[in-house]
């Protein structure tokens, strides 16, 4: 499918530069529905045009969609940190977890399909995960263990928690529907490390603070590029729990779409960090969908 | 009048040594805001310990191990009302900062094969808003062995939301939060809050209620008791001051030494109001005996001769006291050691301030009225106890030998009962099993699979189906024994997701044979659920593994047989086994039994040598020494004997009582053989004899009174062990004395020691 004819609706719908290897199939379907509703704005406002006049919903809107791509191939480190004598210390091989990671949108079906393929640590490489989510269905997930070269199906409700025992949570990774939250302005003129940023405050509604834990969040947009610079996560008494910071924000090559080279998350209550590294991001919307079939999982 | 060096001394510089030793209480009582209260089981070991040392071991690795929960039970918790209502206290618990880990029926998880699938779910995702789902999420729950039976009860009538604590928690503020948290959330269901950090608390705030009772009502009791024998106002406040003194030296020695008032000090105050008196009385009964009408003293002669007299037996049986009280050192247990230095620094400071301090305020104030008239005789009263005296004294002479053969015969028959002895070192022993604090324990232990852990820690590559069949193996050995409830381990979980990936064939409910399998599981299992989950049972690099087993049942000797019989298996495997330490909130009370025992023997084996080696070099004589013996030896075969046939425990409070009893009771034998080596020179030794127990012989019983009046207090202490210990001392006290009368009279009778009689002879 040529690349400019594809509608915006659907550029949208995709969610990358994040590692969400799997999302809530109900996460999912909403934060779809909010797309549809934000696309009208972001098809309306070019990216940079009439900046000054932003409200705080497009801004975030459009620092989501700016990290979509309609298909792409990469590799993402997820480093596990613990404070120990005042000192960031990573240990152990099972903390560091390497995954190459491949993506599609398939418009017609509206499905989002990806695959990840362990590269480290060493005791599960070559396990492979293919993950479906339809926009109105349950997702589907696929899980190939080379221990016995057998693929079967995983089924799981419960994405609560932290993203493979990392600071993230899976909320912290997929794009919010904006409706649940009171969003403001704070300032026009933030400076993060040199970037000038929005700076937005964020506060979700009763049922989305219950959810996601948290009571309050900041986010540091950059005015140029809309892509995230920082964030700041309150819980729910009120203290301060966690900082995200990012680097190395790139533009994909051939597209007008960013990368974010690093994400760092540290959980101050707790003294931990997680650290996600895009090794390598190509944009590759013709990729085969060979790929993303369950009987093919054995073929790396 | 008599007067020496010493006397001329104190009475010269009067001013001068009440100034001081009221300077000396000052700065100590300064220090009395500073002490702080320890509660906690395991600080009562020293550090160093291996116990301990593998408990903070075990905390560093998986976090901390103390639990604090709240246990709901109702007809049904499946029913929507209660389980709205858990999940509620659930959630706000899991908010609770202090809490590293909360677990509870909606936060566990659900492990099922399905379709050729693996599902990882919450145990309960939602609360069934119909019968028929609610049926179903009974079926569900009954098959899910991370719940069924352990957090929720078999009948389906408990439930227990538990949270583990994070090492630097504070205990009141997080039972002000259960509490309130169940406050906010209110229902039909009973609900206890319940765990260690509960009992510290409560144990805290008896402590400070015991003291505030202690003090003002002994206090009383013993003005109660000075007034009826002094009938003066000097006589009832000196010796009052005096002790009063000597307890705030003490207390605020605590903070000075940098120790905290634990469980233990209770008593230490107690102790001082019931010994620490004694020096002063008999100063003032001397004062009194010498100020009769008519006599030619004046104060300063009176406060001279006071000294000259009673020196020598002052400091006899104050350093026997201190000498018996100093034996608590052998303990390892900290409180019982510092219980021992401060209880004799506080005999110290009233021995001496009696031998300074209230002659040198007698010295100073005007002479007082006499009570008693000139040559008053005791032996010519005719009260109760005089009668009591003499008639005893027939007995005795009449058949010395049958007493000495009877006195043995009960002794040994008593003594026989120590072997049913139970050592309990259960913190919640302080309370009656029927008090509420008990509640969420006795519930746990029946329907939650226990109310305490022992962990074993496992080292090497966790992965590795070697270590991972180990833990298995290990687990079903724990398992097996009829004390253990339920038992919590990695192995357990990696059976079960054998079992599910295999089409929940239950013949995979087996630890896989490849490392690789195992290791795919894990990432399975992070994939569908958060991995913490497993953060109790295993580190998250795979290097370190906890295999957890649950005690059903709160006994002492429960725990030591579990910790036995864990130890025996681990003892058993090859070396270089993955099996590194044996840890846990029941260890540490294991470890107490040992040690209590232990210290208890050696204190009281020490107490009785020194205090026979002090007798005989006093006396002159080795045979002294021996003789001394007798009655402590006799003495405390009652007290053993009483607690073994009566069921009264050994625990940390009542195992202070052998030491301090023979450092007191020590003393009538002291009086007696003193006064009875007086009366041989002048009489026959069946008449020396009936004068000895006539004159000293109620001294010494009104001495015993006062002690027991000192100590009676403990009776209405919130702690079950105190007041058994207020018990034991009436139990003790009254051995010591009968022995000293009855027991040593007869032994003098029948052997006739040469350090007795008369040099001429």
């Amino acid at each position: 499918m040529p690349k400019g004819r594809r509608s915006i609706v659907e550029k949208h719908k995709q969610i990358i530069g994040r590692v969400d290897i799997m999302s809530r199939s109900n996460v999912l379907k909403e934060r779809t529905r909010f797309l549809a509703c934000f696309v009208l704005v972001a098809g309306l406002v070019p990216a940079g045009a009439f900046a000054g006049d932003l409200t705080a919903a497009q801004i975030l809107g459009k620092a989501y969609a700016n990290r979509e791509l309609d298909g792409s191939d990469g590799t993402v480190k997820l480093t596990l940190y613990d404070k120990q004598g005042g000192k960031w210390t990573q240990r152990g091989e099972s903390r560091v977890i390497e995954v190459k990671t491949k993506l599609v949108k398939e418009k017609g079906d509206k499905i989002e399909k990806k695959l990840y393929r362990f590269v480290k640590p060493a005791d599960v490489k070559g396990m492979a995960v293919l993950a479906w989510d339809y926009e109105k269905a349950e997702e589907q997930m696929w899980v190939y263990r080379p221990s016995n070269r057998q693929t079967i199906k995983l089924v799981s409700s419960d994405k609560s928690g932290n993203f493979m025992g990392s600071d993230f949570t899976y909320a912290d990774m997929n794009a919010p529907i904006l409706s649940n939250y009171t969003l403001k302005i704070e300032k026009s003129d933030a400076d993060v490390g040199g970037t000038k940023c929005w700076q937005i405050k964020v506060i979700p509604n009763d049922k989305t603070k219950d959810e996601e834990g948290y009571s309050k969040k900041v986010i540091w947009i950059g005015k140029n590029d809309f892509m995230v610079r920082k964030s700041m996560f309150w819980d729910l008494d009120g203290d301060l729990l966690k900082v995200l910071m990012t680097r190395g924000i790139e533009k994909v090559k051939g597209t007008d779409k960013y990368y974010i080279g690093e994400m760092s998350m540290i959980n101050k209550q707790e003294d931990t960090k997680s650290v996600f590294k895009t090794v390598k991001k190509v944009s590759d919307p013709k990729i085969a969908d060979k790929h993303f079939a369950s009987d093919k999982l054995s073929k790396p | 009048m008599r007067e020496n060096k010493f006397s001329n001394f104190v009475v010269r510089f009067a001013w001068l040594f009440i100034i001081l030793f009221f300077a000396i209480t000052a700065v100590f009582a300064t220090q009395l805001k500073k002490v702080t209260l320890d509660t906690e089981m395991k600080n009562q070991l020293p550090d160093n310990l291996p116990t301990r040392l593998n408990l903070d071991r075990i905390e560093k690795l998986f976090g901390g191990t103390d639990m604090a929960m709240i246990v709901v039970s109702g007809d049904d918790i499946l029913k929507k009302d209660t389980l709205e209502r858990v999940k509620k206290l659930s959630k706000e618990m899991e908010r609770v900062k202090a809490f590293d880990r909360v677990l509870s029926i909606f936060t566990a998880k659900d492990i099922q094969a399905g379709g050729g699938a693996m599902r990882v779910k919450k145990a309960i995702k939602k609360v069934p808003t119909s019968e028929k789902k609610l049926a179903r999420l009974r079926d569900e729950l009954k098959n899910n062995e991370l719940i069924y039976g352990n957090l929720l009860s078999k009948d389906f009538k408990h439930t227990a939301i538990i949270g583990f604590l994070k090492t630097d928690a504070s205990d009141e503020a997080v039972v002000a939060k259960l509490e309130k948290i169940v406050k906010d959330n209110p229902g039909k269901e009973t609900t206890y809050v319940g765990g260690m950090p509960i009992v510290r608390v409560s144990l805290t705030k008896d402590i400070r209620k015991d003291m505030k009772k202690f003090l003002p009502i002994g206090l009383a009791l013993m003005v109660v008791f000075l007034f009826i024998c002094f009938r003066q106002a000097r006589g009832v406040l000196l010796p009052f001051l005096m002790t009063v003194m000597a307890i705030i030296v003490v207390i605020g020695l605590i903070p000075l030494l940098g120790w905290r008032f634990h469980m233990v000090t209770v008593i230490l105050p107690v102790i001082l109001l019931a010994v620490a008196n004694n020096y002063g009385i008999h100063i003032m009964a001397r004062y009194q005996e010498d100020n009769t009408e008519g006599n030619e003293h004046t104060n300063k002669t009176l406060a001279k001769n006071g000294i000259v007299r009673l020196t020598n037996p002052v400091l006899a049986t104050g350093i026997t006291t201190m000498a018996g009280l100093l034996c608590l050192m052998t303990h390892i247990i900290i409180p019982a050691e510092q219980l021992g230095i401060l209880a004799t620094v506080g005999v110290a400071f009233a021995m001496v301030g009696s031998l300074v301090f209230i002659p040198a305020i007698l010295a100073i104030l005007p002479k007082a009225k006499p009570i008693r008239k000139a040559h008053e005789d005791i032996k010519a009263s005719k009260g109760v106890l005089d009668k009591l005296m003499l008639g005893v004294a027939d007995r005795i002479t009449r058949r010395p030998k049958t007493v000495i053969i009877a006195f043995f015969a009960v002794a040994l028959a008593m003594g026989l009962g120590a072997v049913l002895i139970i050592v309990d070192t259960n913190p919640l022993s302080f309370y009656h099993q029927e008090a509420p604090i008990w509640k969420s324990t006795k519930v746990l232990n029946k329907n939650l699979g226990g109310w305490a852990n022992i962990s074993v820690v496992v080292e090497g590559n966790i992965k590795d189906p070697k270590v991972m069949k180990a833990i298995d193996k290990l687990e079903s050995h724990l398992q097996k024994h009829p004390l253990v409830g339920n038992t919590t381990s990695v192995a357990k979980v990696m059976r079960k997701m054998n079992e599910v990936m295999n089409g929940g064939d239950p013949k995979f409910n087996k630890v896989p044979d490849d490392q690789k399998e195992i290791a795919e599981y894990f990432m399975l299992y992070s994939l569908s659920a958060p991995p913490k989950d497993f953060n109790k049972i295993v580190d998250p690099e795979f290097e370190h593994a906890q295999v957890i087993a649950q005690v059903k049942d709160s006994g002492t000797r429960a725990a030591t047989e579990v910790v036995e019989y864990t130890k025996a298996y681990l003892a058993k495997q090859q070396k270089g086994g993955p099996f590194k330490l044996v840890g846990g909130f029941l260890d540490v009370m294991a470890n107490l039994v040992e040690h209590i025992v232990r210290g208890q023997l050696l204190s009281l084996f020490l107490s009785i040598v020194i205090c026979s080696i002090l007798v005989a070099l006093l006396m002159r004589s080795v045979v002294a020494g021996v003789i001394a013996m007798m009655p402590l030896s006799v003495s405390m075969a009652m007290l053993f004997g009483i607690m073994g046939y009566m069921g009264i425990e050994l625990n940390l409070i009542t195992a202070m009582l052998s030491s301090i009893m023979v450092g007191v009771g020590i003393d009538y034998t002291i009086h007696f053989l003193w006064r009875y080596r007086d009366e041989r020179r002048l009489s026959d030794p069946v008449a020396a004899v009936r004068t000895t127990l006539t004159t000293t012989g109620r001294g010494i019983v009104f001495n015993a009174l006062s002690v027991v009046i000192g100590f009676i207090v403990l009776v209405i202490s919130a702690f079950f062990p105190v007041r058994f210990f207020g018990l034991l001392v009436v139990v003790s006290i009254t051995a010591c004395l009968v022995c000293a009368l009855v027991l040593l009279p007869a032994v003098v009778l029948v052997f006739k020691p040469r350090f007795l009689e008369p040099k001429t002879n």
